[in-house]
């Protein structure tokens, strides 16, 4: 699984907020075809971290590669267009915009008139609806509400929805399973080993060690903004890893004297 | 149809509160005043009014759709007026006009340039303009006003700016309805529409979607000052002359228009069919006050009142609408 070079590669990234040291020299590699765990407890950094390779936050300093290549700048709009899809869990959707225009916000599919760009509105609401049907919209929900009316669970399938429409080679899952039902929660982690085993590299964060673990190539463990564990869950049961977030720090540290 | 039936309507439609504010007054107006306002001549002078208004409006409304404000579209309206009525008495007013347009799209970007860059609320910001662009009129008229001599007061182009009629209507009424469709097409059927609306409404989640969310309010705040110019370019040809303090004011009745039509002021959610409505209203108000005979000194606290209740009257019934 990590043969070859990496699709992401981080190396001793570092960020602030004012005073705030979010991240600390965090280095971690991530591999096509790999399904990555991402835990930690609140205010780890785990969101902080794929914020960067998202592009919303920039680096104070560390290097960020993708696919070989530094990236220089960062912005969203340079990430969606290098294909990483990511599902954030508090923004990402505009509460005054129906749900076809939030479905492709930033990317709207159009049709040229005398080479005027107008929206392909057809396109926008039966493409949106067919995908965001799969993951728990209602089916009295028209592509045209907005999505201020919207249940916790109906919002997020909008989104999951987005990031497999467009899905290109990594898809960075941000606690996706917050507010959805059983079913709907079993039907997102389906997906996350269904894109993976199509060749894309998925991200997928959340607090809960034994759900990912049973997904998960391997387990990247944060605390205080470092990186504390990155291990493949062939070689670590979900109670190691779990272990390791309870005891933070001092357990990894321990076996690192001890050899 | 049950009340409740229409309340969708309402929701999906913010427009509709002024639209039954302005069928109130129409009747209003018509059945107290004797004819004297409710007359072809009178209401062309209202068309006329609304209508260098509500292209300043317009502007106004698509930087509230962003989340921003601008208030600097007075001076800005004064500056256009002053830039045509200068050059139009030497080049053809087409040109002048057009040049009057890049000025107030100019000051449009530099309001822009520095709210987006600098990170300073635009009402902060935009007041600053205000005055600068209100100070630099005054100085360039020196007390005096500008004029187009008589003579120069004809042909095709001084015409269809501002300064004819057509179907009895003065040009400047045309304008507004070719940019009222023009800036509906943009902002509703054009991704621009959808990202400038996306920014008002989240400027975060727009920004996680790949919008450049300081270059739609830039671009906002362009279109914003070169309609502001334009409208005063159309009063300029008008009146034929304007001095230092020439729109003074009209950035508070193009607010109040946007809010009383439905314009969120927070972003995200506009409507420029209510905003023209909402500046129709004003000038309604300010015409029924003219030919009632009402001094003009008392034509603000009128306004003042006006507003206040509408916009209650408008805030209810969304309130209402709201409810399940």
């Amino acid at each position: 699984m990590t043969n070859g070079h990496p699709l992401i590669q981080v190396k001793n990234l570092d960020l602030y907020f004012g005073a705030f040291h979010a991240l600390k020299s965090v280095s971690v590699d991530f591999h096509a075809g790999e399904l990555v765990g991402l835990v930690g407890d609140n205010g780890a950094g785990k969101t902080t971290l794929i914020r960067v390779l998202c592009g919303m936050h920039t680096p104070t300093s560390g290097e960020v590669y993708f696919d070989g290549q530094r990236v220089e700048k960062f912005h969203p709009k340079l990430s969606i267009d290098q294909g990483i899809e990511t599902i954030q869990q508090s923004v990402g959707l505009c509460d005054n915009l129906s749900i076809a225009r939030n479905f492709y916000l930033g990317r709207e599919p159009v049709r040229r008139i005398l080479g005027i760009p107008f929206l392909d509105f057809a396109t926008m609401r039966d493409k949106s609806t067919r995908v965001i049907r799969q993951f728990g919209l209602r089916d009295n929900v028209s592509a045209d509400d907005e999505v201020e009316r919207l249940s916790g669970g109906e919002r997020q399938s909008v989104k999951i929805g987005r990031a497999v429409e467009f899905r290109n080679r990594v898809v960075i899952m941000d606690e996706p399973t917050n507010h959805l039902s059983v079913r709907e929660r079993e039907h997102v982690n389906e997906l996350a080993v269904q894109l993976k085993k199509q060749g894309l590299l998925v991200i997928y964060i959340t607090h809960d060690i034994f759900q990912v673990h049973k997904l998960a190539d391997r387990i990247v463990i944060m605390e205080n903004g470092e990186k504390i564990e990155d291990a493949s869950t062939s070689k670590m049961t979900a109670e190691q890893l779990e272990e390791v977030i309870r005891q933070g720090g001092r357990v990894v540290e321990r076996r690192e004297a001890l050899s | 149809m049950s009340l409740a039936a229409i309340k969708p309507l309402v929701r999906r439609h913010a427009e509709i509160g002024i639209l039954l504010i302005a069928v109130a007054l129409v009747a209003f107006f018509s059945t107290t005043s004797d004819g004297r306002w409710a007359n072809i001549y009178n209401f062309g002078t209202i068309l006329q009014v609304t209508a260098t208004l509500g292209l300043m409006t317009l502007g106004v409304a698509l930087v509230i759709g962003t989340g921003e404000i601008d208030i600097s579209v007075g001076s800005t309206f004064g500056m256009g007026a002053l830039v045509y009525l200068w050059l139009a008495a030497r080049v053809d007013p087409a040109a002048a006009a057009v040049a009057a347009a890049a000025v107030g799209a100019a000051i449009g970007s530099l309001n822009g340039l520095l709210v987006t860059r600098t990170g300073t609320p635009s009402l902060i910001i935009t007041l600053g303009t205000l005055m600068i662009f209100r100070g630099i009129a005054i100085a360039l008229t020196e007390g005096f006003s500008f004029s187009i001599p008589y003579a120069a007061r004809k042909g095709r182009s001084f015409e269809i700016l501002g300064g004819g009629e057509f179907l009895g209507f003065n040009t400047a009424l045309y304008w507004l309805i070719l940019l009222l469709v023009l800036l509906t097409v943009v902002l509703t059927a054009m991704p621009f529409g959808n990202r400038l609306l996306a920014v008002g409404g989240s400027a975060d989640s727009a920004h996680s979607r790949g919008v450049r969310v300081g270059r739609v309010k830039l671009s906002a705040f362009v279109i914003c000052g070169a309609l502001a110019a334009f409208a005063g370019t159309l009063e300029a040809g008008k009146l034929g002359f304007a001095d230092g303090s020439m729109g003074r004011l009209m950035e508070l009745q193009a607010i109040a228009s946007c809010v009383l039509g439905g314009c969120l002021l927070a972003g995200g959610r506009i409507s420029l069919v209510g905003a023209l409505l909402g500046a129709f209203v004003l000038s309604s108000i300010q015409s029924y006050l003219v030919v009632m005979g009402v001094a003009p000194q008392w034509f603000l606290l009128f306004l003042g009142i006006i507003v206040v209740l509408a916009a209650y009257g408008d805030q209810s019934l969304r309130q209402w609408a709201l409810k399940k």
